[in-house]
């Protein structure tokens, strides 16, 4: 139901190409794949508007915010009680409130579902760590019998990180190894002086080929498809003004809205998709408008499910039907199971003797990388896959002035100046594949807007709690090779959900019996259904996955379109 | 805070070593003495005259501004009416209490009436007393994993809120560490000497 009038395209009333649900960091990606292919594509996000001018709060200063950066904690502790334990004073806005947006665990099963809600998703708030997955990735699952196998291999996302890195600018240290290929770089960040000497010590000491390399980062270290060059403010989780990191407010949704094929609906709470069991397709989508509570219909030829690992999910199996009695395309059984996140908090940290004459200068959003060593040499006694190190080094600050004796005119001196040098190695191992890890609806919960709240099941198992084991021994064995003294082992731990990187409730497979999606992130049961968010993962690497979803996203888009204008779709 | 509330502060002795016999009427009469400090919520003037005291004793002015050009008073009074729970903040009206007690005691007045010497004097105990109980708490912490909301002992408390309060001021960020919020440039590792 089309017409042409005056070079508009103008279609039945809430009727498009194609709705995206999500515009975050893969609903972003398919807002600006589809309308630069020529769909109308509406965009509906759940959460409120975003007004960079308004919203972005990387320059306020200390002074600026009540507490000076300790958070309202009274507040938080009544509508914020979770997610007051991510994110900062600053940004405390960016992530929901609890009270609107539950959900619930068994009590010897806590997770920590850490997420926000309005245009731009978690992209606004991410780490921006970015870093391809490898073929050890790809086929581990497959050599080692566990999970599924993945239904693709690094060459066929190959082209697709290109594309994204292309667009998204990536700074980073080309390196040459396998088990984690370099991406397109942008010229990498310097490391400080600490980051330069433990570098060194590393370099060569261990057999099973440790080294550092500088973070790999959606950051502009020079300027970018017209978006502007660092100026290391430091922030960037409260936002950026000159929009020099990676985020669909920033990159993707411009360029899907300078198309003008894009409708941008905030306030749009899925509450299922609409499935016509003749044609087995999906019709559309019925949204609850999160201000007026009313509900409403879109439709479109095409979905891309992008609402998150955990979103994606529950709008699934909120959307069952008679012929998907246990969830929507779940006809493997599979839907909501497999759930990983990495593990991590393991590590140490240690003081750097010396450089005491030299220093960081500005505020750099990025740290150290060491990458995976473990189970590519030979093979580990104790688990499979491996871990990866974050972290990096930096001088105290006058914060060690509330631990250090003495008060009056010298001790405000002595703070004047920068303290020692201190290193910290922070580990994020991988996460297998579970059945066991599993989204179900609370039948007991609803969110403010009815619809039924996910009750979640994860929790580490042997693989994942002897990688986190052996983070601290490793990162001590690296401290200790560089000289570190007072080398401490860390005791913390993350909850399930505490890595934000949660994957795996919707997994693409070879087969229909055991995955929900195939080798494009379609639906096997639903043909003009997709989901290209974490959903999709078949395992969880140890790398930051936010990279790989976009790849998958671009990739799908540029599948679907190419079906439809087969007239397969 | 209700009788009540307080009976039970009372009560958990473990986690208030400094709460003097005083506490009841302290606590009482927080809110209604608070309203006699203009714009303060929960320290009455005296408290208010001997946190700005102590305060301006733990980082004076210099060269540059002090804890009370800072006023790291207000950031106080903040933290101890809308931050703490009333326990925690109990505790450090005790603990700012017993400064008194104890100057009373060595010197016959109050801590802001005594010399800047008697006041530094009986600082250093305090700092002192400080550095053993933070290593305690630490210590005690690392085993438990249960972290307490503030240093348990006054001074400590007084001495972290006196640093955060000022170094996250306008004064001890741009005056005090030269700092901007938008770096002039950015560099690895530069020669300290080399940095303007």
């Amino acid at each position: 139901m089309r017409s042409n009038l005056g070079g508009s395209v103008i279609m039945a009333a809430n009727t498009y190409d194609a709705i995206v649900i999500g515009s975050g960091m893969s609903g972003g990606w398919a807002a600006k794949e589809l309308t630069e292919k020529g769909m109308q594509t509406l965009v509906l996000e759940a959460g409120r508007s975003m007004v960079p001018e308004v919203d972005y709060v990387e320059h306020v200063p200390t002074w600026g915010v009540k507490f000076r950066g300790l958070r309202d904690r009274k507040a938080e502790l009544v509508n914020r009680p979770i997610q007051s334990q991510i994110g900062d004073e600053w940004n405390a806005k960016f992530f929901v409130d609890d009270l609107e947006n539950p959900y619930t665990t068994d009590p010897d099963k806590p997770y920590l579902f850490l997420r926000g809600r309005h245009v731009g998703g978690r992209s606004v708030m991410w780490g921006r760590q970015t870093y391809r997955w490898s073929d050890l990735d790809f086929e581990a699952n497959l050599k080692e019998g566990l999970g599924v196998d993945w239904p693709i291999r690094y060459k066929d996302i190959e082209p697709w990180y290109n594309y994204v890195e292309d667009f998204i600018g990536v700074s980073g240290q080309t390196e040459g190894l396998p088990q984690l290929p370099d991406s397109k770089f942008l010229p990498p960040m310097e490391m400080n002086c600490a980051e330069l000497a433990v570098k060194e010590a590393i370099a060569g000491k261990f057999p099973d080929g440790r080294m550092m390399t500088i973070g790999r980062v959606a950051i502009l270290t020079e300027s970018h498809r017209g978006r502007a060059a660092c100026h290391y403010c430091g922030p960037c989780q409260r936002g950026c003004i000159t929009r020099s990191y990676f985020s669909s407010i920033n990159s993707t949704l411009p360029a899907a809205q300078a198309t003008g094929k894009m409708t941008l609906r905030p306030y749009s709470v899925v509450h299922s998709l609409i499935f016509d069991a003749k044609t087995r397709k999906i019709t559309g989508v019925r949204i609850i408008d999160a201000q007026t509570h009313e509900t409403t219909e879109f439709h479109a030829r095409i979905v891309f499910l992008c609402a998150s690992t955990l979103e994606s999910a529950r709008i699934l199996l909120n959307s069952a039907t008679r012929e998907f009695p246990n969830g929507l395309a779940n006809s493997s059984g599979e839907l909501g199971h497999n759930l990983m996140d990495h593990i991590f908090k393991g590590g140490a940290s240690g003081t750097i003797p010396g450089h005491e004459d030299h220093m960081q200068m500005g505020n750099r959003p990025n740290g150290i990388y060491v990458p995976r060593f473990r189970n590519i040499k030979e093979k580990h006694p104790a688990f499979l896959r491996g871990y990866g190190f974050q972290g990096g080094g930096r001088r105290e600050g006058w914060e060690r002035g509330s631990d250090t004796p003495g008060f009056g005119a010298d001790f405000k001196h002595s703070l004047q100046s920068p303290g020692p040098w201190k290193f910290t190695f922070t580990g994020f191992g991988e996460c297998l594949p579970n059945h066991d890890n599993h989204l179900e609806l609370d039948k007991t919960k609803v969110d403010a807007w009815g619809v039924p709240a996910l009750k979640i099941n994860h929790k580490w198992r042997d693989n994942e709690l002897a990688i986190y084991k052996d983070m601290s021994v490793t990162a001590a064995e690296m401290l200790e090779a560089a000289g570190a003294k007072d080398v401490t082992i860390s005791t913390a731990q993350s909850l399930p959900g505490e890595g934000i990187h949660e994957m795996g409730s919707a997994r693409m497979g070879r087969d229909p019996k055991t995955s929900v999606l195939n080798a494009h992130n379609q639906a096997h049961d639903i043909k003009n259904l997709f989901v290209t968010d974490g959903s999709c993962m078949v395992s969880s690497a140890c790398v930051n996955p936010s990279l790989t979803y976009m790849a998958l996203t671009a990739r799908a888009c540029d599948y679907a379109v190419g079906q439809m204008k087969r007239g397969e779709l | 805070m209700e009788r009540r509330e307080v009976l039970k502060l009372l009560a958990s002795a473990a986690v208030l070593p400094a709460l003097t016999p005083d506490a009841f009427s302290l606590l009482r009469g927080m809110h209604a003495a608070a309203a006699e400090t203009p714009g303060l919520k929960a320290l009455n003037p005296h408290q208010d005259a001997t946190v700005t005291t102590i305060a301006e004793l733990i980082i004076p002015q210099t060269t540059t501004p002090g804890a009370k050009a800072a006023k790291v008073n207000e950031f106080i009074d903040l933290i101890l009416a809308d931050w703490y729970d009333d326990a925690t903040t109990a505790r450090f009206l005790a603990g700012l209490a017993d400064v008194d007690q104890r100057s009373q005691k060595l010197f016959g007045k109050d801590f802001v009436d005594s010399t800047p010497a008697q006041q530094n004097q009986l600082l250093k105990v305090l700092d002192d007393e400080a550095t053993v109980a933070r290593k305690q708490q630490a210590a005690d912490e690392a085993a438990s994993r249960k972290h307490a909301l503030a240093p348990l002992n006054f001074f400590g408390m007084m001495k972290k809120l006196t640093v955060l309060g000022y170094y996250t001021s306008q004064v001890g960020f741009e005056v005090e560490l030269h700092k901007s919020i938008i770096p002039s440039s950015h560099a690895g590792c530069v020669a300290i000497s080399g940095v303007a």
